[in-house]
C-alpha cells in the first residue's frame, strides 16, 4: 500500500477525466508569489490552504484554513512552509481554488478480494460517519467493468435524481476507469460537490495506489507518503532507501515513548513478537523486520538505527526458524553493528534476547553467544525454546 | 496421504537461479525420502535448450530447461504442477501460462511484489478453470515423506529434525513462510509432525484461501488436526471460522492470529506482510479474527508460545482416542543423512584421498602462501629478497646474503639484450600483430633454447661433469670434441677477446672478489684460454659464466636455464608494453630481405 497526497492524488483524478477544483503546490513563498501572477484563479477565487504532507488532523494543528483571498493566502502559506511539528517539517503546502457548494456527497471505489467495490451516497462531508449503513454498494469481480446500467443504478438507489444521477454515474465510471488503470487500492472522494454549473467535482481525495505495480506506471514520479499520520522519520527513510536495494527486505517503523526494542526476523514472527511485548504490557520502541535472506550491511545498517533508539532496555533479536535466511551472514551484520553501537558507547544497561533457527543456525547463535566474552548483555537460546519466550524472559528481567 | 504436494506431483519450474536452487532443494528432500527427482523441467527462455545440473544425492542429474511452458508438458506429459519463480513484472503471463496448460493442476508462486490485481486475476482464472493458485509470496508446500514445492523446510538438517521424511497427523496452513518452518518443527516436537504444510502466502489477496485446503485436509483420511497461522486483515480467518463452525468436522482445527499489538499502537500505523492491514472501518482485527474462531469451536491460545502446549494436548487426545498410534522415533542409524561432499568428509576425518601430486616447495591453504614453510610477507618483513624466495622455491633452501647478491647481479645482467635477439624480436613481432601481454611473452619464451639462451643448463651440466671427474682441461676438451660437440657455454657471435663481453668481465670481476671457493668458474675460465688460443671468439660467455657461478653456489644443474628465463622475461615485457605503448602497426620482412630460391613460375600439371 501506498498512500498518495493530494496534490498528485489529484493529479490522477484530472488525467481521468474528473473535474478537481484549480491548485498548486507551491514550496516557498517565492514559487506562490510567481504562480499567483500567472493563475487568474488564484486571484479571482476564494482559496484553501493546507500543509501538503501526511500529516493526520490537519485541522485541529491549525494546517488548513479556508475563505481565504489571494492576501491572507500568502500569509498563510508563509507561516505553514518551514513549520516544524515535532519530527515534521512543512516543506510542501497545496493551495486549491475554494468551490461554493450546498449538497457533499460521498464516492469511493475500494479493492476487495473478490473484485471492488464501487460505493456512493448523498450523505457525504462528516456525514458520512453516521450514515454509513446509507451507503450503496456495487461489487464489480475481478477482471470485469461495471456496466452504465449498473452505475446508473447504483446512483438512484443511493437516492440521487434527475440530472444529478446521470452525472452522478458518469462520475462513478470516470472513477472506477482511474482506479483500475492506475493500479489503485482505494481512491475515496468526500466530498463530492456541485459546482455552479451543476458539474460534479471531487473536492477531497484520499488515494492508496499499489507500491508494487510501480513497475507499470512510468508516470508515477512523486513519493509515496507514509500512512500513519505522520511523514517518515530520517532513520526510516534510510531503511526504506536500503530496502529498495537489496534482494530480501529490511524494514524499520519507530515508535517515540517505547522501550523495548525490536529486530525480529520475518514479516509473520516479527507481528508475533511485537503482540508478545505488548500483551506482557511491554511498550515498543519500534517495529522491525528482515527477511528473504537479505545482505549482510543491509541487517547491519537496520541493526544500527535500532541500536540508536534513545531510552530503550532491550532488544529482541527474535526469529523463527528460516527456510533460506542464511543465520549465520545475517547475524554477523547485526553483530558488526551491536559491536559499532558499543564502541559509540551506546547500548549501555541494555539486554539483547536471541533467539532463532534456520540455515546455518549453529554457528550464527555460536557468534552471538561469543559476545558475552565481549562485555554484552546478552541471552541467546536456539530453536528449543519457543518463539517468544525471550520476550517474556525480557519483560520479567525489567 | 497427504494434500495438494504429493508423491504423485511432478513438477515444472518457471524461472532461473532462483529456480534453480529450489530444484536443489526439493531434490535433497526427495534423497532423503529415497525417491527420485520430481522436477521434469524448467522454463526460462534464456537458456531454453540447455539443461540445468541438479545434484541429487550422490549425482548429478541434467533438467532440460525450455522455452515455453508448453514445449515442457509435451516433452513432459508427467508434469501436474508448475512453480513460479518470475520477477514481479512478468509474474503474471508466466503463471497464465502455466494456468492455461491442461496438464497443469496446481501452480505455486514464489514471487514476492507481484501486483494486487495480478494476483487476483490469476486467483479468479484458477477457479474458474478448477484449479489452485497457490500464492504469490508462498514459501511453498512440503508434505512429509512425499513431496516439497519450493524451499518450504529449509535446509537438510532441518527437514531431518522436523521428521519430514515420514508423515504425522497434523496439517498445517499459514502466510507466513518463517512461521510454516517454525510450526513444522513444533508439530515435531509436540506431537508426531505433520501431514501437508503450505504457505499461502502474505499478500492482501492470496489465490487460495484457508477453506479451500481445510476441506482438503477434511477429506485426508491422515490429517487429524490442523494448525492455522493467521494475522490481522482481510476475511481468510472468519471464513475459516465460518466453514469449522458451520458443521461437526473430522479434523481439529488450532489457530492462532497476529496483531493484537494494533490495538496498542498509533492509528494507522502497520506491520508485518502486505496483507496485514485492518480493514478501514475496523474489521479484520486480531481480536475479532480470534473471537469468531473461538466461536466456531477452534482451539485458539492466547499467545504464539501457547501453541505448542496446544499441539502437544490435541495429539495426546488423539493418542487416547485411539485415532491415531505413537510413531516410533528412528533409530540413529536410519536416520537420513545427505551425502558428504569429498571436502565435508576430509574435514571429519572419515576419508583418505590419494593425493595426484605432491609439493614440496609452497602451501597456499592458509592466509597466505608459506615458501619452505616462511610466510610471505613474514620474509618481506625480515628484509629477505627476491634471490631468497629463488633459493627457497627452485632450491629448498635460504641462500646467504653473499649467494643473493650474486643472483641479483646475474638477474640483472641478463634482463635485456635489445630487440634484435631471437627471443624480444619474437615478442616484437607478436606485438605489433596485436597479440596480447602473456601470449607474446610466450612467443619470445619459444626461442630461448641451444642456440639462444638455454646453453645454462647444458654448460653447467658439463662444467660439473669436468670437476665431478676431474678432468683436465684437454682431457674435458677431448671428451667433448668426442662425445659432446662444441663446449656449450663456449663461443660467442660476435664478442671475442679483442671485444669481450663486459658483463662476463663484471660478474666474474664480483665472484672472484668474494674469496670464495669457485671450483667450476675456474675451470671454465681454464677452458676459454685453450679454446681462444684456437679461435677468437671462442670464448666463455655469459650463459658459461652464470652456469659455472650457479653450480659454484650449489643450484642444481636442472634450475640453470630458469635463471636466464627469469631474468629475460623483465626484458621481454618491456619489449611488449614498449610496441602496446607506442601503438606499433603490424610489421612484416621486406621482400629484398628474402633470398627467394624457389622455382620459378611454371606450368601446373594436370591432377592424377
Amino acid at each position: 500500500m501506498a498512500k498518495v497526497l493530494e496534490g498528485p492524488g489529484m493529479g490522477l483524478l484530472r488525467k481521468w477525466g474528473i473535474s478537481t477544483p484549480n491548485y498548486v503546490v507551491v514550496t516557498s513563498n517565492e514559487e506562490f508569489e510567481q504562480l499567483s501572477k500567472v493563475n487568474d484563479w488564484l486571484q479571482k477565487n476564494k482559496l484553501v490552504v493546507k500543509a501538503h504532507e501526511a500529516l493526520g488532523s490537519r485541522f485541529k494543528l491549525g494546517l488548513v484554513k479556508v475563505g481565504l483571498d489571494l492576501a491572507a493566502a500568502k500569509s498563510a502559506v508563509k507561516e505553514m512552509l518551514g513549520k516544524q511539528l515535532e519530527s515534521v517539517t512543512i516543506r510542501e503546502v497545496i493551495v486549491s481554488e475554494a468551490i461554493g457548494h450546498k449538497e457533499e456527497y460521498y464516492a469511493s471505489v475500494k479493492s476487495t478480494r473478490e473484485g471492488v467495490d464501487v460505493m456512493v451516497t448523498t450523505y457525504g462531508g462528516v456525514e458520512v460517519e453516521d450514515n454509513w449503513e446509507k451507503v450503496q454498494k456495487l461489487a464489480i469481480e475481478i477482471g470485469e467493468t461495471p456496466t452504465d446500467a449498473q452505475l446508473a443504478k447504483l446512483s438512484k438507489d443511493a437516492g440521487f435524481s434527475g440530472d444529478t444521477a446521470t452525472k452522478m454515474a458518469d462520475f462513478l465510471k470516470k472513477l472506477y476507469t482511474c482506479f483500475d488503470n492506475e493500479d489503485a487500492q482505494y481512491v475515496e472522494i468526500n466530498p463530492v460537490v456541485q459546482n455552479a454549473g451543476g458539474d460534479l467535482v471531487a473536492l477531497d481525495a484520499v488515494t492508496l495506489l499499489d507500491g508494487d505495480a510501480k513497475f507499470r506506471h512510468k508516470d508515477w514520479t512523486f513519493p509515496f507518503a507514509a500512512e500513519f499520520g505522520r511523514a517518515y522519520t530520517a532513520n526510516e527513510e534510510e531503511v526504506m532507501a536500503v530496502d529498495a536495494k537489496v534482494k530480501g527486505s529490511v524494514k524499520l517503523i519507530e515508535i517515540p515513548g517505547g522501550n523495548i526494542a525490536m529486530l525480529p526476523a520475518g514479516g509473520g514472527a516479527s507481528v508475533y513478537y511485537s503482540d508478545a511485548v505488548v500483551a506482557r504490557g511491554g511498550k515498543l520502541a519500534n517495529y522491525a523486520e528482515y527477511s528473504g535472506d537479505p545482505p549482510d550491511w543491509a541487517v547491519e545498517v537496520l541493526t544500527e538505527k535500532i541500536c540508536s533508539l534513545p531510552d530503550i532496555k532491550h532488544i529482541i533479536v527474535g526469529g523463527a526458524i528460516a527456510n533460506f535466511t542464511d543465520v549465520k551472514k545475517t547475524f554477523g551484520g547485526i553483530i558488526n553493528a551491536f559491536r559499532k553501537a558499543k564502541g559509540e558507547g551506546k547500548l549501555k544497561g541494555v539486554k539483547i534476547w536471541v533467539r532463532r533457527g534456520g540455515p546455518n543456525e549453529l554457528q550464527g547463535l555460536a557468534a552471538m553467544r561469543a559476545l558475552e566474552d565481549e562485555g554484552f548483555d546478552i541471552h541467546v537460546f536456539d530453536r528449543t525454546t519457543p518463539l517468544t519466550d525471550i520476550v517474556d524472559m525480557a519483560m520479567a528481567a525489567q | 496421504m497427504s494434500i495438494l504436494a504429493t508423491k504423485d506431483t511432478h513438477v515444472v519450474i518457471q524461472g532461473g537461479v532462483a529456480g534453480v536452487n529450489a530444484a536443489r532443494r526439493m531434490a535433497e528432500f526427495r534423497y532423503m525420502n529415497k525417491q527420485p527427482l520430481n522436477v521434469s523441467a524448467f522454463v526460462y527462455p534464456p537458456d531454453s535448450g540447455k539443461t540445468n545440473e541438479i545434484v541429487c544425492g550422490t549425482e548429478l542429474v541434467a533438467i532440460p530447461i525450455y522455452k515455453t511452458v508448453a514445449d515442457a508438458t509435451a516433452a513432459h506429459p508427467e508434469i501436474n504442477t508448475s512453480l513460479v519463480y518470475i520477477g514481479a513484472n512478468r509474474a503474471y503471463e508466466g503463471t497464465m501460462d502455466a494456468l492455461n496448460d491442461s496438464k497443469i493442476k496446481t501452480v505455486s508462486m514464489i514471487t514476492e511484489g507481484v501486483p494486487e490485481k495480478d494476483a487476483k486475476l490469476l486467483g479468479k482464472h484458477a477457479r474458474k478453470l478448477g484449479k489452485t493458485f497457490n500464492g504469490p509470496s508462498s514459501i511453498g508446500v512440503v508434505s512429509a515423506g512425499e513431496c516439497r514445492l519450493g524451499v518450504i523446510g529449509g535446509a537438510f538438517d532441518n527437514l531431518v529434525a522436523c521428521k519430514l521424511y515420514r508423515p504425522g497427523s497434523f496439517g498445517v496452513i499459514t502466510k507466513s513462510g518463517g512461521l510454516s518452518n517454525e510450526i513444522i518443527w513444533i508439530c515435531s516436537q509436540f506431537a508426531d509432525g505433520i501431514t501437508t504444510a503450505i504457505g499461502i502466502g502474505g499478500d492482501a489477496y492470496p489465490g487460495t484461501d484457508y477453506v479451500s485446503y481445510l476441506e482438503m485436509f477434511e477429506n485426508d483420511p491422515q490429517t487429524h488436526a490442523v494448525v492455522v497461522v493467521g494475522e490481522m486483515g482481510g476475511d481468510l480467518e472468519e471464513s475459516a471460522a465460518e466453514w469449522y463452525g458451520a458443521k461437526k468436522r473430522r479434523i481439529k482445527l488450532l489457530a492462532v492470529v497476529s496483531g493484537f499489538c494494533q490495538e496498542s499502537l498509533p492509528k494507522g500505523m502497520k506491520f508485518g506482510h502486505a496483507g496485514a492491514k485492518e480493514g478501514l472501518k475496523g474489521e479484520g482485527s486480531a481480536r475479532a479474527k480470534s473471537e469468531a474462531l473461538k466461536k466456531a469451536g477452534a482451539i485458539v491460545p492466547e499467545t504464539f508460545g501457547a501453541l505448542g502446549p496446544a499441539i502437544k494436548a490435541t495429539h495426546e487426545e488423539l493418542l487416547k482416542s485411539g485415532t491415531v498410534k505413537p510413531i516410533p522415533d528412528l533409530a540413529p542409524a536410519a536416520v537420513p543423512r545427505l551425502p558428504k561432499t569429498v571436502a565435508e568428509a576430509k574435514k571429519d576425518g572419515e576419508v583418505l584421498v590419494a593425493p595426484l601430486i605432491r609439493s614440496t616447495i609452497s602451501d597456499d591453504r592458509g592466509e597466505e602462501p608459506l615458501y619452505q614453510g616462511y610466510p610471505a610477507s613474514e620474509l618481506i618483513n625480515a628484509g629477505y629478497d627476491i634471490p631468497h624466495v629463488i633459493g627457497l622455491l627452485w632450491d629448498n633452501r635460504l641462500v646467504s646474503k653473499q649467494e643473493a647478491e650474486i643472483i641479483k647481479r646475474i638477474l640483472m645482467l641478463s634482463a635485456d639484450h635489445g630487440p634484435c635477439v631471437s627471443g624480444a624480436m619474437a615478442t616484437v613481432l607478436a606485438a605489433c600483430a596485436g597479440i596480447g601481454l602473456s601470449q607474446s611473452v610466450a612467443a619470445g619464451m619459444i626461442m630461448i633454447g641451444p642456440r639462444f639462451g638455454g646453453a645454462v643448463t647444458d654448460a653447467g651440466n658439463w662444467f660439473k661433469y669436468a670437476i665431478d671427474n676431474k678432468l683436465t682441461v684437454d682431457d674435458f676438451l677431448v671428451y667433448m670434441k668426442k662425445n659432446v660437440g662444441p663446449v656449450p657455454g663456449i663461443g660467442h657471435r660476435v664478442k671475442s677477446l679483442k671485444n669481450p663481453d663486459k658483463r662476463v668481465k663484471e660478474l666474474v670481476g664480483h665472484v672472484k672478489s668474494l674469496g670464495i671457493k669457485t671450483p667450476h668458474l675456474d675451470f671454465a675460465l681454464a677452458v676459454e684460454q685453450v679454446t681462444a688460443a684456437k679461435k677468437d671468439n671462442l670464448i666463455l660467455n655469459v650463459d658459461g659464466t652464470m652456469a659455472a657461478v650457479l653450480v659454484d653456489i650449489g643450484f642444481p644443474v636442472d634450475s640453470l636455464n630458469g635463471f636466464f628465463i627469469l631474468a629475460r622475461t623483465i626484458g621481454i615485457i618491456g619489449h611488449w608494453t614498449d610496441q602496446k605503448r607506442q601503438g606499433s602497426r603490424l610489421i612484416r620482412l621486406f621482400d629484398y630481405l628474402v633470398n627467394y630460391a624457389s622455382p620459378k613460375r611454371r606450368a601446373v600439371p594436370p591432377l592424377k
